[in-house]
Parts: C-alpha cells; structure tokens; sequence
C-alpha cells in the first residue's frame, strides 16, 4: 500500500509511520493502523500549507498519509464542465490537462510550482486572485468521498454541477484542514479558459484603493481580479477577461474608473501580465522568516484594515505588508523582522480591529513561538456562537479524535 | 381511481395533551393572533408545492422575531415536539410537510429588510422577505440578487435557502449557496447562532454551507446576509427552432465547446411548446420540434460578440428559424411562455407528474430516446421541459386521473425517470428538494454509508430528531407510504407562480 511519492515535505510533528495509499482502500487501511496503535493522523500532500493551523500535540503519536500516490485525474467532460480528480493530483498537472480542452478549474493559489494538490488546496481552501469572479474553493467542488476516521467512505454531492440531493458535507470538509477524515476524490465545477486577458495596474495608496474598489463594483463590468498591496506606497491591479475582440474596452472602461482616484495608470502589455500576478500571488506566501496572517472584512473597509496593520506594526518594530484581495475583502498580513512576541501583538491587535468590522484574523505560516503569546484562529475569549455546533460535527464525523487533534479552532 | 392523498399521524379535532402544555408555555411570548388552533384555520397549511401530500398541523405558530422563534423551538425540544419551519409554502418536495402531531413554525410574518450595503454589496433580511423583494429593494442601485426560482415572486428568502434554491439563470450565476454570506440560525434546542458573516471567510467549518440545502431539518434561519450583484449592461436573448431536441442539445453542445457561458439555456419539446403556446401564446413554432432559449449577459462589448457567435452556431447545428428577442418586452414574452409551461400542462392531461433529475448535459440525447421509449412502454405522454445547460429536466408525465390505474402507472414512470437520471450519473433533484416526495429514492443515489453519515452530521445539529424530522432522509415510516398525485398548488393554479 504504501510507495514513496517525491520527497517529504518537513511535517509539524514527529511521526512514527508515513503511508502513502493508492486508493480508498489503502486511506480505510491507514486508519484501520492509525486506531490499532491509537496514533492520530495527519493528511498532506505536497505539504505547502502543513503550517496552518494550530501547531498538532506533540504528546500524541502521529501516523502521516501522504495522499500523492493518489494522482489520477478520473474523468474529464469536457461538455459536461466537470472533472473527477483523485485528492493527490498536483493542481498544475490538472490545469495542464484541462487546458487541452480549452478548460480549467478556476482556483489560483500560490504555491502551484511547490506542487500544491487539489486535495490540499480544498483542505485549507486556499484560493488565488481569480476568487473574485470565479467564487472560492468551496463554489468550485461539487461532491466529494470522504474517508472517515472509522473507515467509512462517504459521498455527498454529486459529479453534476446542479444537485440539491442530500446534505452538501463538501463543505465541511473545504477548509477543515483535514481535521474531519481524509477527502479521497472530488468532483470539480470547471470554467472555460478565458480568450484573453488585460491587466490595469495604478498607484494607489489604502484610501485611493479602497474608493477605486468600490466604484469598480458599482461599474458593470466583469471582473477576474482585483488585487491591492501596500508595498512600495500601494499598487492597485485590476484584471478582466473575456474574448479578444472585447478585452481591450473592458481594460480601458476599467482604466477610467480606476483613474478617478488614482495615479500612474497603465494597462500592463501582455506579455508581461503573467508575471506579475505570478508575483502578486506568491506575495501571500510569506516564506522563510515571515509571519502571514489572513484578514477579513468588507470590500469598503479596506483603508481601515490597511491602517490598522500599519499602526499595530509600527508600534512593534515589524515590517509589515498587506496583500489583499480587494474586491473580495480577504487580506493578508506578511509580518518581518521583530521577534515572535512582536508578531503576536500585531496579530492580536489587528485581529481586534478587524473583529471590531465584523470581520476575522487567523494566522497562517509565523515564526517559532508566536504561538505562545497569540491563538492561531481567534479571540479565545470571544469564541464564535458556533464553537459547540462545530464541536458536535467534530464528535459526529472524528469521535475519537484522530484526525489532526488541537489543529483546528477552539482545540478542535 | 386516484392515489389517496397520504394523511400521516392523527387528525382529530382534540389538541393533543403535549401541545396543548406548549402553547400554554408560550403564551406571553406570542402574540394571541400568531397561534393558530382551530382545525380549519391549521388546514390552510396542510402542504406546500406538493399538494399530493396532506398533513393538518397539530399546531401552527407565526412569530415576528427571531426571540420568538427561539422560544417556540425551546418549548418544543422541551416538550420533546417535533417542529417543521415554513416560508411561503411554494416547495416542490414536500420539505415544509407539517406534522399532525408537531408545530409548524410559519415565517411569513418576519418580512423586513434589516440592512442594504449598497457600497458593499450585502443585504439583511428577514427569512419571510421574497425573493423578488430583495432585488426590487435594491433594483435602484443598480444591483439584484441573482438567483431566480421561477415562483421568485412568492417564495420567501428562508426556503430558498432551506432549498438552496437556483433558478434559470444559475448556469452563469451558481445557487443559493454561492450568495449566501451570514444566517441567523435558531438550533434545534433553541439556542441562536450566528454563521458565515458579512465577509468572504470567518474561521471554523463552512456550517453555512451544510445549512444552505438542508431544507430545514438542520435548524431555523431567521436572518440572512446575501450578496447582490451588479446589473449586467447587456442582455441578449434567441430563440431557435430545431427539428428535435437531440438537434437542439447538439447547439448546446457547440456553445460550451466554444467557451460560451450562456446565463440561460433552456429547451422545450413540441408537446410543451404546444401547451405554452395554447397557454400563453408567446411566439413559440408550433411544428417545432424543440424550441432553444438561449440568454446571454454581461458588458456589451463582450455580450454582443458573444451573441453574435451563439447566432452563427445555432445557425449551424441546423436551426430551422432564430427569433431574436431583445427589448424587454419580447424577453418578457419569451420568458413568460417558457415559466408558463407547467401550468400549462392541464390543457394537455388533466394530471401530470413532474421530476426534477439531472443528468450530465452531454447524455441528453441518450437520456430523451430512454424516456421516449419508457413513454410508449407505459403508454402515457411525457413533455420535456428542462434546463438544457446543466442538464436539469423536468419531464412531465402525463395522465388521466379519473382511468382505471392510470396514477399509478404515471407515478411508477415518474419514479423511473427520476433513477434513470441518478444511473445515467446524475442527482434525483437539481432544484426542488428531496423533502418527502423523493426521500425514498435516495439510496438509488447514495449508499447507506453516505446516508448513515448524512444522519450523523444531522444528529450533530437535531440530536432529539425533532426538526422536520421524516425529510430528506430514508425512514421505513415514510418510505412504506405511497405519495399521491401531482395538483397544482393554489397559487399556481392561479398564474401568480410558475414552476421551472
């Protein structure tokens, strides 16, 4: 059952056993070990987001299932808009396939060429730039096979794109961080690859993005990306696709808006388009040393989010940048230099000035210790209305508590 | 002779003891005129679409804040109750089915629109607020709310996400599901949480997404945050006339392989085109033998070379005439003949029933020529309707009520179809529910496993079992009834809705 799959991503925890099943049989075997020698279980893939989430007890023993050696990509229609994928195909992989058709699955996160899965992206819900039109990682699943912790494999959903048939438990499992059995297959809504693309980009400090943002939704146009980083003053980008013969209207009525607040406004020549969202959306990665935390909040509340970082660093000595994703209101914080416990005061401040919206801060990748003075997922002393609902689907699906003990919010 | 319509549980006049200590219970908390006793009055409530299935309620409440609602589901896990929630009654599946011995939580009264962020693009309401209400708050801005349930005039905000409601238009623009942000969900034991929020992401499990679609067995909602979008600058819509619907999904299949996502796709056989137009006259050709609606949308500059392209493509897949239907009023038409074709079905049959399976849009010729021979087997007529993009039919069985056997055989074709939509790869309901009309056919389409582990996660959020209990998932009780004949829904029968 088990085979060795490209290297092994450094895990969070020691393990005393890796398994890397080729089908559903060998993840009911995995477990079947893991409740014979009482271990609890790790889910990965390439292994790019195993930092999310609560570190995993150290206390316990740990059993990894590497879910690379399951990398078929079942069956694609191309009429129907659907694919069936195994959880361990690389995402890249499966665009290269669906593109022969003209086709995609419209999820662009980092960390593709790290060989980013499509079981791991929909496990941490880790989308890219094109979530603004496309919708997130849970609108673009539409069934799935679970196994659980106790061997049973369940479907839910369908391989249809419209199905109202029985409870929709994909998405549960879209961003549990595996924390709710192991996601064997999944069947994919898909898009057809745009014609073609123009990108709009401009200077643009907090204020002059957030006014641009607001009016760009208010305009009828059709957006793919709308993205906003703080670094070097602010750069606003603002991507639309669609046909060739009508890209170039879309990129200048997009340019007029964006002109009524802000300067330096060019349409990027295409050839150069590519490389800038590639670094636009690696930018959320914060790699060695940095702490990333992701922001939510309304679309308008972007100047706030952008200064209430801005001062929460400032005051901790950290460097800190905003990427966000504007259009949507999903931000995130890459935190440099400053020590663990710095970090953590930004975290928790901004976490506090976000809540204050209605919005959240959750900590992604951070340096060793940040953990000691900051919880990853919230507010401990203000737990969501949820927590025990959230709880009790915990104890309904993983009752022994298997499957990535302490990863999730509340202990979970 | 007709199927009886089921009864479940008593129906006697006599309260039974335990409601009567839970109205008591609750009195103080709701108003004197939001309980409802008498036997008759409770009859008004007795179904909902799916008006084959009849159970008075024991009890009906109808409270006007969630506080309310709270305190209604308290007596009721209290007093160990069962309780069923209802918006406008408009479902198709029997999913807001009262029970005779149980309380049925009316919403109708909770229609106020609570918040409009305009720059933001959210609204607030109430669960009892319409469908059509919401865009027309918000019509002046610019902005709409974009699934469309053709009873959107009626149906309230609360079922369509207990439904996770779609709509023509949901090809292009998802369900319900993919524009809900935040509810207010009254639990099973009473108790009132929050989930999703006003924004994108909030931390911890998608609960939101179970909830949507659970079709009101998981709790009550009685606030949602929806998302609304932009008015498109540039609607296109055709219509064209092909030999036979395999002619028709032919274009269809040529539109998607162009990379076209149409806002709406939608088919019609001759014998439907022939009941719309005796019905509603709406320029469809009669010698047709199917009749293509395709809608597209977005920035003109996009829109109208799209459209463009759709033309030439019908053109070519042997479109015997392409009626364009641009200004409003001829869209109007358009649309109007097609959401008039199940009501329109009584000029052709006295009875009819209706399915509401998915198949992948790519077998569709495969599965029309199954049903066509399944039709002539059982000697009855089946009018297809249906969703051509995502592969949604409706086909409609056709019968007379009053012969000798001819119910049963319409049902047991009905029931068919609808499994051979589920063997083909499909769902059994692409929009109306399973609710109690098709709970016994979903171990066609699950194993037990995935219904056991259905169960589960509904025992997390109702372990008492008390909330809309009997819907959705298989029980012996249910699945030992036999479900009557399809009428129309008073409201339909009156042309106020329509079903797609």
């Amino acid at each position: 059952m088990s085979s060795v799959v490209g290297d092994r991503p450094p895990l969070p925890v020691a393990v005393t056993d890796t398994v890397a099943p080729t089908d559903v049989d060998g993840i009911r075997e995995a477990f079947a070990r893991a409740r014979d020698r009482d271990l609890a279980v790790l889910v990965h893939g390439a292994g790019t987001k195993l930092a999310w989430g609560a570190a995993p007890s150290p206390e316990r023993e740990w059993l990894a299932i590497d879910t690379r050696g399951m990398d078929r990509i079942i069956h694609h229609e191309a009429g129907d808009m659907t694919a069936i994928v195994e959880a361990g195909v690389p995402l890249a992989r499966l665009q290269a396939t669906l593109a022969e058709a003209g086709q995609q699955w419209a999820v662009d996160p980092p960390r593709v060429d790290a060989g980013a899965t499509v079981g791991g992206v929909f496990a941490a819900n880790d989308a890219g730039p094109r979530r603004h039109r496309y919708g997130g990682v849970r609108d673009l699943v539409i069934g799935i096979a679970a196994v659980l912790p106790d061997g049973t494999v369940a479907r839910s959903g369908g391989t249809v794109i419209k199905n109202v048939a029985g409870y929709d438990l994909a998405k549960l499992h879209c961003g549990a961080l595996g924390t709710l059995g192991v996601v064997a297959r999944l069947a994919l809504r898909l898009h057809p690859l745009p014609e073609a693309s123009r990108t709009v980009r401009a200077d643009a400090d907090a204020a002059a993005a957030t006014a641009t943002v607001l009016d760009l939704l208010a305009a009828p146009l059709d957006l793919a990306a709308v993205e906003w980083s703080s670094a070097g003053g602010g750069v606003l980008q603002v991507r639309v696709e669609g046909r060739s013969e009508a890209v170039d209207a879309a990129a200048r009525e997009v340019a007029a808006v964006v002109r009524r607040h802000a300067g330096g406004v060019a349409v990027l020549p295409p050839d150069e388009e590519e490389a800038r969202w590639a670094s636009l959306r690696e930018a959320h990665v914060g790699g060695e040393g940095a702490t990333v935390a992701r922001g939510a909040s309304r679309p308008g509340d972007l100047a706030t989010v952008a200064a209430a970082l801005a001062e929460a660093a400032a005051d901790a000595g950290v460097d800190a940048t905003l990427c966000s994703a504007a259009g949507i209101g999903l931000h995130d914080a890459i935190l440099r230099g400053g020590d663990a416990a710095a970090h953590a005061r930004v975290v928790a401040r901004w976490r506090a000035a976000l809540t204050a919206l209605g919005g959240s801060v959750v900590l992604r990748e951070r340096i060793a210790g940040v953990d000691e003075h900051v919880d990853v997922w919230l507010d401990p002393t203000a737990p969501p209305s949820t927590l025990p609902l959230m709880r009790a689907v915990k104890q309904a699906l993983d009752p022994e508590g298997r499957c990535a003990p302490g990863r999730y919010l509340g202990g979970i | 002779m007709r199927v009886g319509v089921t009864q479940v549980g008593t129906t006697t006049a006599a309260e039974p003891p335990v409601l009567e200590r839970l109205r008591r219970d609750l009195e103080g908390v709701l108003e004197p005129d939001a309980v409802i006793t008498e036997r008759t009055r409770r009859r008004t409530y007795e179904c909902d679409g799916l008006t084959g299935h009849r159970v008075i309620p024991g009890l009906v409440v109808l409270p006007r804040t969630t506080e309310q609602v709270a305190a209604v589901v308290r007596a009721c896990a209290q007093h160990q109750v069962p309780f069923v929630a209802r918006g406008s009654g408009t479902g198709l599946s029997g999913g807001a089915l009262p029970h005779a011995d149980g309380v049925l939580i009316v919403l109708s009264r909770m229609r106020s629109i609570l918040d409009i962020d305009v720059p933001n693009q959210r609204i607030t309401v109430e669960p009892g607020v319409t469908n059509a209400e919401v865009s027309k708050a918000v019509a002046a801005h610019g902005l709409y709310y974009a699934p469309d349930p053709s009873s959107q005039i009626v149906c309230s905000i609360g079922g369509n996400v207990a439904e996770n409601s779609g709509g023509a238009h949901c090809l292009k623009y998802g369900f319900t599901t993919n524009h809900v942000l935040a509810l207010q969900v009254v639990l099973p034991d009473g108790s009132v949480v929050e989930v999703g929020g006003p924004t994108a992401e909030t931390p911890g499990y998608d609960l939101r997404g179970v909830l949507i679609g659970s079709e009101g067995t998981l709790g009550v909602v009685t606030r949602a945050t929806l998302r609304l979008l932009r008015r498109p600058e540039a609607v296109h819509t055709l219509v064209a006339d092909y030999p036979s619907p395999a002619a028709a999904g032919d274009a269809v299949s040529a539109i998607v392989a162009a990379g076209i996502v149409p806002a709406a796709v939608e088919m019609m056989d001759n014998l439907a085109i022939h009941a719309c137009e005796a019905d509603a006259a709406a320029g469809f050709t009669l010698e047709a033998g199917a009749a293509l609606i395709v809608e597209l949308d977005g920035p003109a500059a996009e829109c109208d070379a799209a459209f463009a392209e759709v033309q030439r493509l019908c053109r070519e897949a042997g479109a015997e005439r392409i009626r364009i239907a641009d200004d409003p009023a001829e869209r109007a038409r358009v649309w109007s003949g097609r959401k008039a074709a199940f009501a329109a079905m009584g000029r052709l049959a006295p009875d009819y029933f209706v399915q509401d399976g998915v198949i992948p849009r790519t077998r569709l010729g495969e599965c029309l020529a199954e049903i066509a021979r399944l039709s002539q087997e059982a000697g009855l007529r089946v009018a297809n309707v249906f969703h051509a993009g995502d592969g949604n039919l409706h086909p409609l069985v056709l019968y007379d009520g009053s012969k000798e056997g001819e119910a049963e055989r319409a049902e047991a074709l009905s029931t068919r179809i609808a499994e051979l939509c589920v063997e083909m790869g499909g769902s059994l309901s692409g929009e109306h529910g399973i609710g109690t009309d098709k709970a016994c056919s979903m171990p066609k389409m699950f194993t037990d496993d995935d219904l056991a582990v259905m169960a589960r996660v509904r025992r997390a959020f109702d372990p008492d079992d008390i909330c809309n209990p009997g819907k959705v998932l298989p029980t012996p009780r249910l699945c030992g009834e036999r479900p009557g004949p399809y009428r129309p829904h008073p409201l339909e029968a009156a042309g106020v809705i329509a079903r797609l």
